[in-house]
Order: structure tokens, then sequence, then C-alpha cells
């Protein structure tokens, strides 16, 4: 039971979350590469966004040289995503008045 | 860090352009069906934006703000110029189609702040700052393209570009965000300090990613897919601000990275730069010879002309880095004018190569000008083109690399490759007989008097050379 208690207790290690920000990122990356649906699509592209701000927030909170800085640059970070997608979602609104169908396949009258 | 007054003379630029863009969208509540006001406005403010500019420059006014994350010297304002004169035009260009959509303030309002941003992009010294001043050029650049409501063509090349864009967008940053890692500062003076001291995979990982994002951006292959879509959906005047007056801020800026951030990666970046040259010369050009659509093959050729500047960023090594710094600020400018120019005169004459039959009998002033913008962008001398390519090719000749050598070999054969689909709207203009393709657009006069401005801009180029080539050789990073 110590033992279990003395294992939680410890901190995780800057890596730790580096590598559950870059799988994240590759999930969110494969996503948007192969769902269809352009809102799907969307929230695979915000999965990516929030991996990279996990990473910004672990460097800022583990480097001693960044001084914190970090965390102020992913509230930025938030807006700014945020701001894509409201943009985003009108565009995709848009398209949809068009043709009645967000499916990234079927919208492709230009070619070449 | 305190906040002087000198602070606030550094951001007149921007604080004009933002002002401006405060003032065109509230326009739009209080006057709501006009056209004029609001583009008159924004072609006011892109004037004082360029006036600003003017001022500091010729003043001399340097320095840096906000603990060296915004820098003001002869580079950015260089930049601010073109940014905020092709802006000028673009406005006159899309003053009376705006109107017809009713939502002129809102377009206008659009025009602004790519403009904020991307006049802000180049003064940015720190990675953040970098990345936020680029979404705030390329978010409204979106909504731009997908503005046309009446084409479908619109839309859809709105939501490739986006897609496309949101993801490139976030690939940068992880970039960004590995590079601050590695370097604990996002302070581009503290990133070079990191990079002196040989590349971990980490830096090599951020410094690959960051290249990708910044590659998309700049639609250089084999990033450059969403480039035809978006260009040939958009309308007209917002495909062509928006491959001059960003994407010469993003040069811009990248150039700034390179050469302030990662000096000592050098050897690294200039060889990926001379593939990623090589490759976006002629995947531009091949598929720009198979377009029928002059608005795609022109979308193409934006891509090939990113590939022609990408070959000055190969030759940044040994005795050629103040040339090549130089080329990319030349031809940025050379560029903006002919390219401008050739996108308006399809708003006048349409996109089908057929409608431009004979028009050289039909509309010879609009002809000639088609004809000036076509051999510059082939590279004809003395037209603007051809001064751009000089100083690649100068600053190719002066690195003494042997793969800059086969890079500056690619550029000569990719421009007499391109000869074919520039002079072939030139034949039909000159030779055929008119008819075929639907009949052109008279205009309006702003839109008009922009084409006939850029053509003498461009026809009278080196007539300004010797000023321009004296302030870049003034105002270079290096």
């Amino acid at each position: 039971m110590q033992q279990v208690l003395d294992t939680l207790n410890q901190t995780i290690p800057l890596e730790g979350y580096l590598v559950v920000a870059a799988m994240m990122f590759a999930i969110g990356a494969w996503g948007a590469l192969i769902r269809r649906n352009a809102v799907v699509v969307f929230m695979c592209v915000e999965l990516m966004i929030n991996a990279v701000n996990l990473t910004l927030v672990a460097f800022a909170d583990y480097l001693p040289q960044a001084g914190g800085t970090g965390a102020g640059y992913a509230v930025i970070i938030i807006a700014i995503a945020a701001a894509e997608v409201a943009v985003g979602l009108a565009i995709v609104l848009a398209v949809f008045r068009s043709r009645r169908t967000v499916n990234v396949d079927e919208i492709n009258i230009m070619k070449g | 860090m305190p906040v002087t007054p000198e602070t606030f003379v550094a951001l007149i630029p921007e604080l004009v352009a933002l002002g401006f863009l405060v003032l065109v969208l509230l326009l739009g509540v209080f006057v709501p069906r006009s056209a004029a006001v609001p583009a008159a406005l924004a072609a006011l403010g892109s004037l004082a934006v360029f006036g600003s500019a003017v001022v500091l420059l010729a003043a001399g006014f340097s320095g840096e703000f906000f603990g060296g994350a915004f820098v003001v010297d002869g580079f950015a304002l260089y930049f601010k110029l073109v940014v905020s004169a092709s802006a000028f035009f673009t406005v006159l260009a899309a003053a009376r189609w705006s109107g017809g959509t009713g939502d002129a303030p809102e377009y206008m309002t659009l025009i602004l702040s790519v403009v904020a941003g991307s006049i802000l992009l180049v003064s940015m010294r720190d990675l953040f700052g970098i990345f936020l001043a680029i979404e705030l050029a390329t978010i409204p650049s979106y909504a731009m393209v997908a503005f046309d409501r009446s084409r479908r063509e619109s839309s859809e090349g709105g939501m490739k570009y986006l897609i496309t864009g949101v993801i490139a967008s976030s690939v940068l940053l992880y970039g960004i965000v590995l590079i601050y890692g590695v370097s604990g500062s996002a302070q581009l003076s503290e990133v070079a300090q990191a990079f002196s001291e040989g590349l971990s995979p980490v830096a090599l990982l951020g410094l690959v990613l960051l290249v990708s994002g910044f590659a998309f951006k700049v639609s250089a292959a084999p990033f450059h897919f969403w480039t035809p879509d978006a260009y040939q959906g958009a309308p007209t005047s917002a495909a062509a601000f928006l491959s001059v007056a960003p994407k010469a801020a993003t040069f811009a800026v990248l150039l700034r990275i390179l050469l302030e951030g990662m000096p000592e990666a050098a050897p690294a970046w200039t060889a990926v730069m001379a593939f990623i040259a090589i490759l976006t010369m002629f995947v531009g050009n091949l598929f720009a010879l198979r377009q029928r659509n002059v608005r795609r093959m022109l979308a193409y050729s934006s891509v090939a002309h990113s590939g022609y500047i990408l070959a000055a960023f190969a030759a940044l090594q040994g005795p050629a880095l103040s040339t090549g710094v130089q080329a990319v600020m030349i031809y940025s400018a050379a560029y903006a004018v002919m390219n401008l120019g050739a996108f308006f005169v399809i708003d006048l004459v349409g996109d089908d190569g057929k409608s431009y039959n004979g028009l050289l009998k039909t509309r010879p002033g609009i002809a000639l000008s088609m004809g000036v913008f076509m051999a510059a962008l082939v590279g004809l001398p003395p037209l603007s083109g051809f001064f751009g390519k000089l100083y690649v090719i100068l600053a190719g000749a002066q690195s003494g690399s042997v793969l800059v050598y086969v890079v500056v070999g690619a550029v000569v054969v990719n421009s007499v490759l391109s000869v074919p689909y520039y002079f072939g709207i030139v034949r039909n203009m000159f030779f055929e007989e008119p008819g075929g393709g639907e009949p052109g657009v008279s205009g309006s006069g702003a839109l008009r008097f922009s084409v006939y401005a850029l053509a003498v801009a461009t026809a009278l180029f080196f007539l300004v050379m010797g000023p321009l080539a004296a302030l870049v050789s003034g105002a270079g990073l290096v």
C-alpha cells in the first residue's frame, strides 16, 4: 500500500506529458485525414491544437528558464482556435446551404 | 519594458490600420446600403498606412519594443509599403463588386484585417507573436475566399482552404512550441543561442514542422494543393490580394526567423529550401501548362513564383547572403505589381481562355496591359519580373554552392517552361479573331484605373529600380 502511495506521489516527468501530447496530435491528424464529415474534421483539428497546448503548458511548467510565460501564450492560442472554428463553421454552413451536404468527398466541382 | 511615447510612434502603421478597420466595420451599421463610402474609407486607410510607413522610413526610425518582441527596421517598413500599396489597388478593384454583394463594409473590413495582420507580421521577432500575426492575416482570408455567395465554387474553395489551413496552422504551432521547449524562450535572439549549440533531434523536428507550416502558407510544393481551388473559387480581387500581400509578409517573416533565429543551422535549411524551390517551380509550371481556365492558370503560376522566391532562400549562404535578402525584397515588389494587374484583367474579361480572342481589336487598352503583365510574369526585360529573377540568379551565382547552381538552372529552365501558357493568352489577344467565350464587362472606372496604373508600374519598373535597389541594400537584414 505504501509503495502505491509513493508511486502516486512522484511527480510526472516532462516526457510523460510530451508523449501523451504527441499521441493526441497524431490521433487528431489521422482523424483529420480520414474523416469525411467537415464538422468531425474540425473536431480533429481541435484535438491537434489542444495537444500542442498541452505540450506548451508542460514546457512552461517544467523549464526553469521559461519563467512560466508559456501559460500566457496558451490562453492566446485557445482564443485563436476559437476564432478559427467560428469562421470555419460559418463556411461549413455556407457550403451546406448551397449543396445540402458537408461531406468533403462530395464537394468537388473544381478539379485539375 | 516601459511603454514610451516612442512605442506608439513605432506602432503607427498598425494603429492606423486597426483604426480604419473599426471605422469601416461600424460604417456598415450606420450607412447600411452604401458601397462607395466604405470603399473610399478603406482606400484612404491603405494610403494612410502607406504614408505612415513612408514617413517612418524617411525619418530613419528604427528600434526594438515590447522587450524585443516587436521591431521596426528598414526591412519591416519596406514590406509594410508593399502590403499597403497592394491593399490600395485591391480596394479600388473590389469597390463596385463588393457593393453588388450588398456587404461592402464587411469585405473591406476583411481586407483591412489582412493588412493589419501582414504589417504586424513583418515586425514580429517573437515566435508566438509571429503565430498570432499569421492567424490575424489568415483567418479573414478564409472568409474572403468564401465571400462570393452567388458562385458555388467560392464556398467550396473557402472550405478546402480552411480545412488545409487550420491543419497547417496547428503543424506550424507544434513546430514553434517544440523550438520554444528547446530554447526556453520564443525570442528569436535566444532561439539563435539554443540553435548555436548544435541541432538536437527535438530542435530538428521543430524546424521541420515550422518549415512545413510556412511552406503551406506560401503555397510551396508539396503543400500547394489548396492554392488552385482557393484562388479559382475566390472573388478575383481576393485571389489577387491573397496571392501577393500576405504571401510577401510570410516570406519576409520566414526570412527573419531563419536568419535571426537559426543562422547556425543554415546548412540544414538552405538544403531543404533548395529542394522545396525546385519542386515548387516544376509543379507550378507543369500544372499551369495544362489549364484552360485563366484564373486557375494564374493560381498555378503563383505557385511557380513562390518557387522562384524560395530559390533566393536557398542562396542565403556565404557571400550571397545580402544579395539573397535583396532578391526576396525586390521580387516581392515586382511580383505584386504584375500579379495584381493580371488578376484584375480577369475581372474585366473573364476566366475562359476564349474570352481573350481578338481583345486587341475590341479593347486595345486592356489587351496591351494584359500583354505587359504576361511578358513580365515570363520575366522579359525591362519589365518588373525580369529584375526579380535577375536578383535571384545573381544571388545564386554568388553563393558558391553546387546545389544552388542547380536551383538557378531550374529557375532558367522554368522561365522557359512558363512561356507557352503566358503567351497562349497573348496569342489569343493579338492574333485570333474576336468572338467565342463570354463577353467581358466594362468594369468600374476604379478597376480600369488599377489595371492601367499597374501596367504602367510593371512596364516602367526599371525607372524605380535605382532608388529601390538603394533602399533594399540599406534596409536588408544583414
